[in-house]
């Protein structure tokens, strides 16, 4: 039997319970295609042996991966809408509902799979406005150590409890999936 | 942190075999002559190195049988120089070979693989271009690229899967992808003790530092989807031709390759993997129809390279065929020779090249066996799961009897079998049946996938074993690459070649 995943809960930090999401790639502002982001060089150290360590133009993330979508998701009363993400061609949604205090679904993979090693889930809450009220992830990372009985994880059951300050406010829910690498 | 490789001796020790007869070492030393290729004086001014991930000795047997018959060869068996090549890894803090805290680890993934013939150490399976306790190791790459050689990278893969990412990027974990960071992808605190700065390379995405570091002047493959605007706007401020755009996330095509000019080009022609040859075939119209195929990556990575040579410095060009692995997962046994097919397409190109331009190394290897392919006898079947286990019992001569290493049967052990791994329908026992193919030597109208077939085909597993992967060379310097040589080896080989590792 397939051991079922390690799903690691991560609670949206306050600052994005209050003013949005913290977009590191895609950002929040009007900038357009191709306009660049403040110039920033990687501080990472250049070890002086030939390997190329410095990234001229790439700030650092400032914080866990996301989806512009859930900014203007508004999802319908009851709904699990779906944002839009960068690998939406590689997996499927069944299942997926919002009740009993938590978003819940199976995710497949459908593109090749001998190895799932990073799938992150985002699930953004909304109140009956519309209004994204927070959100919350669903983390499985892959470990050398991890059993490999049985056949690969195609399916992924996922599930996501609503932030306990939230639960009376929360009428509508929207997911999407940043991070995704398989083999 | 970093650190420098300790400067090996390029040459590698090719030992002869007590017993050896004088008749074949003479063979073997009019071998290494012709290895050094016609009229090239032994100056060797590119190098293209070709892999097939997952490639073991026995895809390369049962694609010559099905595409060329039992009395044919390959291109890559063509090469003078052959050999073959150990490619373990190591556990995650171990040091290298022959230091007190050496720990080894038998079976590789792709990435501890790349890593150690890009940087020449060995380090932890999911690293790239770093040794197992996390230091900066130098690529190939970096190091030709730095001293004036063109530099080209082509996949069938994702471009930032770990084979080509090997040699363009530097990644505690190869899920470290993109297009966005996440500590659970990028970080390692097992390796480096606390998380890193997101401004540390080795925890940023290797979709943005490939396209900021300038690494490849030639870079060809899939995984458009881990690529953003940003990423597109960067590699046009640095000079690239890009094909089709990450911006829009427009695919390029096979068209868009063939009018590729300029001395930095940019393609990526899937949003994931590149599409199988075999549905190519049998689909002309499809969308994916227009994704060139290895070898014509190949040819078209060459002529840009070659065309753009630099104050008598040439280029140094990796080739994957990445599907040869993708495909031994899944235990599809006609899509891995299809793909075996394919690669040695491309390895046709890069040895014509070769041979007409004279100062030309030519390497084709793997990075390890996938799956445990085999070709086993007509009318007999296999199962990794032995039903009955050797008696072990010779009554002619006792002194052969012992305790069989499994004395129960029929059922898998719990204790050291992980069961059935087969990708869909596992559970099926049906599913171990062999795959069987036609091959040239068969009688008109035997059919694949009947009885009649000769070529029968099965996998031990669904992922990677631990055994050697053979390995071919054509060039000066490839005698060095003739009997057992490790996976690090190669980048001794390689950087004498082009003079970069002095």
């Amino acid at each position: 039997m397939t051991p079922s995943p390690r799903w690691t809960l991560a609670a949206v930090a306050v600052a994005a319970l209050l003013v949005g999401f913290v977009v590191t790639r895609v950002a929040a502002d009007d900038r357009g295609p191709g306009e660049r982001r403040q110039q920033v060089v990687s501080a990472g150290e250049v070890p002086g042996d030939g390997a190329r360590t410095a990234l001229p133009g790439l700030a650092p993330a400032t914080g866990e991966p996301t989806l512009p979508g859930f900014d203007t998701a508004r999802p319908a009363a009851g709904a699990v809408a779906r944002v839009a993400g960068p690998f939406d061609d590689r997996y499927t949604w069944s299942g997926l509902r919002l009740g009993d205090g938590r978003v819940s679904g199976d995710l497949t993979v459908t593109s090749d799979v001998s190895d799932l090693l990073e799938l992150e889930v985002v699930v953004g809450f909304y109140d009956a406005r519309g209004d994204l009220l927070g959100t919350r992830r669903a983390v499985r990372h892959h470990t050398l150590h991890q059993d490999r009985a049985g056949a690969p994880d195609e399916t992924q059951h996922v599930v996501v409890g609503v932030p306990g300050g939230l639960r009376g406010a929360v009428v509508a829910a929207a997911v999407g999936v940043p991070v995704l690498v398989n083999e | 942190m970093s650190v420098s490789k300790s400067k090996r001796s390029a040459g590698v020790a090719v030992v002869l075999l007590a017993g050896i007869s004088g008749s074949a070492l003479a063979a073997a030393s009019t071998t290494a002559e012709a290895a050094s290729g016609h009229d090239n004086s032994g100056r060797i001014k590119n190098v293209i190195y070709l892999l097939g991930d997952g490639m073991g000795r026995t895809h390369v047997t049962a694609a010559r049988e099905r595409y060329y018959g039992a009395n044919g060869h390959l291109v890559m068996e063509t090469l003078p120089s052959t050999g073959q090549v150990s490619t373990y890894a190591v556990n995650k803090k171990s040091g290298q070979p022959g230091e007190s805290d050496f720990s080894p680890n038998l079976v590789t993934d792709s990435a501890s693989a790349a890593t150690a013939w890009s940087s020449g150490v060995k380090t932890y399976n999911a690293a790239l271009g770093v040794d197992a306790k996390g230091n900066t190791v130098p690529t190939l790459m970096e190091l030709a690229k730095n001293d004036g050689f063109r530099t080209g990278n082509v996949s069938t893969a994702e471009i930032t899967d770990a084979t080509p990412a090997g040699q363009m990027s530097h990644a505690l974990a190869r899920g470290c992808q993109g297009p966005t960071y996440s500590a659970a992808a990028c970080q390692d605190p097992a390796v480096t003790g606390a998380p890193l700065p997101t401004s540390d390379v080795r925890v940023t995405p290797i979709a943005d530092q490939i396209a900021r570091n300038g690494t490849a002047d030639v870079i060809l493959g899939g995984g458009l989807a881990r690529f953003d605007a940003d990423d597109e706007a960067a590699l046009r401020d640095q000079g690239y031709t890009v094909l089709g755009s990450p911006a829009t996330q427009t695919v390029a095509t096979k068209s868009d390759l063939a009018a590729a000019r300029g001395s930095k080009v940019f393609g990526l022609f899937n949003k994931g993997n590149l599409t199988v040859e075999k549905f190519k075939r049998e689909h002309p119209d499809a969308a994916q129809a227009q994704e060139p195929t290895l070898p014509t990556m190949t040819s078209k990575a060459i002529e840009l390279l070659s065309a753009k040579a630099r104050g008598g410095k040439g280029f140094y060009l990796q080739v994957e065929g990445a599907l040869i692995d993708k495909r031994s997962h899944a235990n599809d046994a006609a899509q891995t020779l299809e793909e075996t097919k394919a690669f040695d397409d491309a390895v046709k190109v890069a040895l014509d090249f070769a041979k007409k331009d004279g100062h030309t190394l030519v390497i084709v290897t793997a990075d390890h066996e996938c799956a445990g392919f085999n070709i086993i006898e007509k009318g007999t079947y296999t199962n990794a799961e032995a039903a009955v286990p050797p008696a072990n019992v010779d009554a002619g001569n006792p002194a052969n009897s012992s305790t069989p290493s499994r004395p129960t049967s029929g059922a898998k052990d719990p204790a050291r079998s992980s069961g059935i791994v087969n990708g869909s329908g596992s559970a099926d026992p049906k599913n171990f049946g062999p795959a069987t193919f036609r091959t040239p030597d068969d009688a008109a109208g035997v059919q694949d996938g009947s009885p009649e077939a000769s070529l029968w085909l099965t996998y031990l597993s669904g992922n990677h074993t631990g055994a050697d992967v053979p390995i071919f060379s054509y060039g000066a310097g490839s005698e060095q690459l003739q009997g057992s040589v490790d996976n690090t080896d190669l980048f001794d080989v390689v950087g004498a070649a082009l003079g970069v590792t002095g």
